[in-house]
């Protein structure tokens, strides 16, 4: 029994209850897959040996017994390498599953493999990568975004039907746009961070990428709810996310487009007309729509940069070549020990980064830079509270162009970093998202949108995405020779 | 506005930092920060405003209870280890 390489989760567990194939011909099937077409993408660090994947999971049962996905590599499998594609973890071994990779395995998930992403998850191409280039599967001389690069390439590849990302400022979202597939940001604390290997804590949060809503639904249902290994979680309980999915949106659905997001200086016309044609869908489905004003989104860049680059530069001082990871045995003191280990294990990237934080945190300068972006934290939240005491989900677009070609942004770093400009809110907020495809550019590469919702609205922006997808067809559109 | 760094405060926060900083990196470092900072410090436009009180954080505490867990396993990710020990480099530096 044969399976289509784009099938979905929903079909692929069909498929396994009504026995017609197993979960090792599944996996068979989805390594052969691997071995034909990630030559050319590069999205898998390592793809595990298959027994071990076998075996390294429930055997029996679970409500995602059989489903092969991919886990972006700075969430830990144990005793597999986690290695945040940086030098530095080049050959650390996680000693603990993570609580959302628990979970997955006691599904029954088939966990097979670590996927490529920017180093630390610092990037929105993956081409911080310390090990090699992810391309995008519908031009390959094109990023496929980054941070979460390798796992969004690999789903819309269908090399695996679902997998694991992070989000610190859009890493999930942003790739799915530009590869022309569903991803997840959700509420901050929704999903356990134990075991998430941290960049900016406050703002980290795992993400779920597939090719429909409904299956991003029955990812989250696994591994969302309360840890008490994560001591910033939401205190929520496990529930079917799936459930409200009839593929109609709720009744008086209010939506707020958000204009001077998708009219902003330097917007590519076509993406602008592909979100217009979007709210013409939800329009049609009977929700009433307005245009909407957030103008602290235009500092929320600016307010990212800031906090994320202070907490990386806290977070990654651990990083010291005295317990694990990589250190230099050639130096002789200690001080130089540290100094080396940490600028030969890191790259350009995250140097810089740590480097930025410490500036924005040190004396004389917190003030004006940490303390300030604090406020506008506030003022960002604050911001969307108000927008949703008056409707009920918002319309974003994701990225401002389709993707671009590799080192584009090579001598622009500036711009690479604004590649978060309309993703970040969202982390510095603590609300979800999901990203979603809604159309092509006239070089066929695919455009992508948001809808955007309050804390913990979940089921609601599955709700809505659903919906979208029931009544268009873009999360059906596969790249060409996979 | 550009927030220019100087050459000697780049140094100083590397060695905040404890990262070694190579001459031939100076000027393509000091380009990449203050291109950041420069964009960065437009939060000071509309912070100024602000006067909504800072959010309460509240401690999450937990029993302070001691966790099993392999030492081995975590002692054979060291760079250098001595039985039950981490190696260091000499800590006091001589003259």
């Amino acid at each position: 029994m044969s399976i289509h390489p784009f099938i979905t989760i929903q079909e692929l567990e069909q498929k396994l209850a009504r026995k017609e194939i197993c979960r090792k011909e599944v996996l068979e099937f989805y390594l052969r897959r691997f071995e034909a077409f990630d030559g050319q993408i590069g999205s898998a660090l390592e793809i595990f040996e298959k027994y071990s994947i076998l075996t390294n999971t429930n055997m029996q049962n679970g409500e995602l017994f059989g489903i092969p996905g991919l886990i972006k590599d700075n969430i830990c499998q144990k005793d597999r390498t986690t290695s945040c594609a940086s030098k530095i973890l080049e050959n650390f071994v996680a000693t603990y599953d993570a609580t959302a990779i628990q979970r997955l395995k006691d599904a029954g998930a088939l966990l097979i493999g670590r996927a490529n992403m920017d180093e630390f998850a610092m990037g929105s191409s993956t081409e911080t990568s310390a090990f090699q280039k992810t391309h995008n599967p519908w031009d390959l001389t094109r990023v496929p975004g980054g941070s979460s690069g390798g796992s969004i390439a690999a789903v819309a590849a269908g090399l695996v039907p679902w997998a694991l990302g992070s989000e610190t400022g859009g890493s999930v979202r942003q790739p799915a746009a530009l590869c022309g597939i569903v991803g997840l940001k959700p509420t901050y604390g929704l999903i356990s961070r134990y075991g998430l290997i941290a960049y900016a804590s406050s703002l980290d949060q795992i993400g779920i990428a597939t090719r429909t809503v409904y299956d991003n639904a029955r990812v989250l249902s696994v591994i969302a709810g309360k840890d008490k290994n994560d001591a910033s979680m939401q205190q929520v309980e496990k529930k079917d996310y799936t459930q409200k999915l009839d593929g109609k949106l709720p009744h008086n659905l209010k939506i707020g487009v958000v204009s001077n997001a998708l009219y902003a200086e330097g917007m590519d016309t076509e993406i602008i007309e592909k979100i217009q044609e979007a709210v013409k869908v939800f329009e049609q489905q009977g929700a009433s729509i307005k245009e909407m004003q957030l103008p602290t989104l235009d500092y929320a860049a600016a307010t990212y940069f800031i906090l994320s680059r202070a907490e990386a530069a806290s977070n990654l001082a651990r990083f010291d070549g005295v317990r694990y990871g990589l250190r230099n045995k050639k130096a002789q003191s200690l001080s130089k020990m540290y100094f080396t280990s940490r600028h030969d294990g890191f790259g350009q990237e995250v140097r810089s980064r740590i480097l930025v934080g410490n500036y924005v945190l040190s004396a004389g300068h917190a003030g004006q830079f940490y303390n300030n972006a604090q406020k506008v934290q506030r003022l960002i939240s604050h911001e969307f509270k108000q927008a949703f005491a008056d409707v009920d989900i918002l319309v974003m677009p994701v990225h401002p162009a389709p993707a671009f070609k590799m080192g584009a942004f090579e001598n622009d770093k500036l711009q690479m970093d604004l590649q978060d400009y309309f993703t970040c809110a969202m982390n510095i907020a603590g609300i979800p998202a999901l990203a979603l495809p809604c159309g092509f550019s006239k070089d066929n590469l695919p455009i992508g949108f948001q809808i955007v919702g309050p804390h913990l609205s979940e089921e609601l922006l599955f709700q809505v995405g659903h919906a979208f997808q029931q009544a268009t067809d873009w999360h059906t559109k596969t790249p060409a020779g996979y | 506005m550009a927030q220019l760094i100087t050459q000697e405060e780049i140094e100083k926060i590397a060695r905040l930092s404890h990262i070694e900083l190579h001459e031939t990196e100076i000027a393509s470092t000091i380009q990449h920060v203050s291109a950041v900072l420069s964009y960065a410090a437009r939060v000071q436009e509309i912070a100024k405003d602000v006067t909504m009180p800072s959010l309460k954080n509240s401690n999450v505490e937990r029993e302070d209870v001691v966790i099993p867990c392999d030492a081995q396993a975590i002692l054979a990710q060291a760079p250098e280890r001595e039985g039950d020990f981490f190696v260091v480099p000499v800590i006091i530096e001589g003259q």
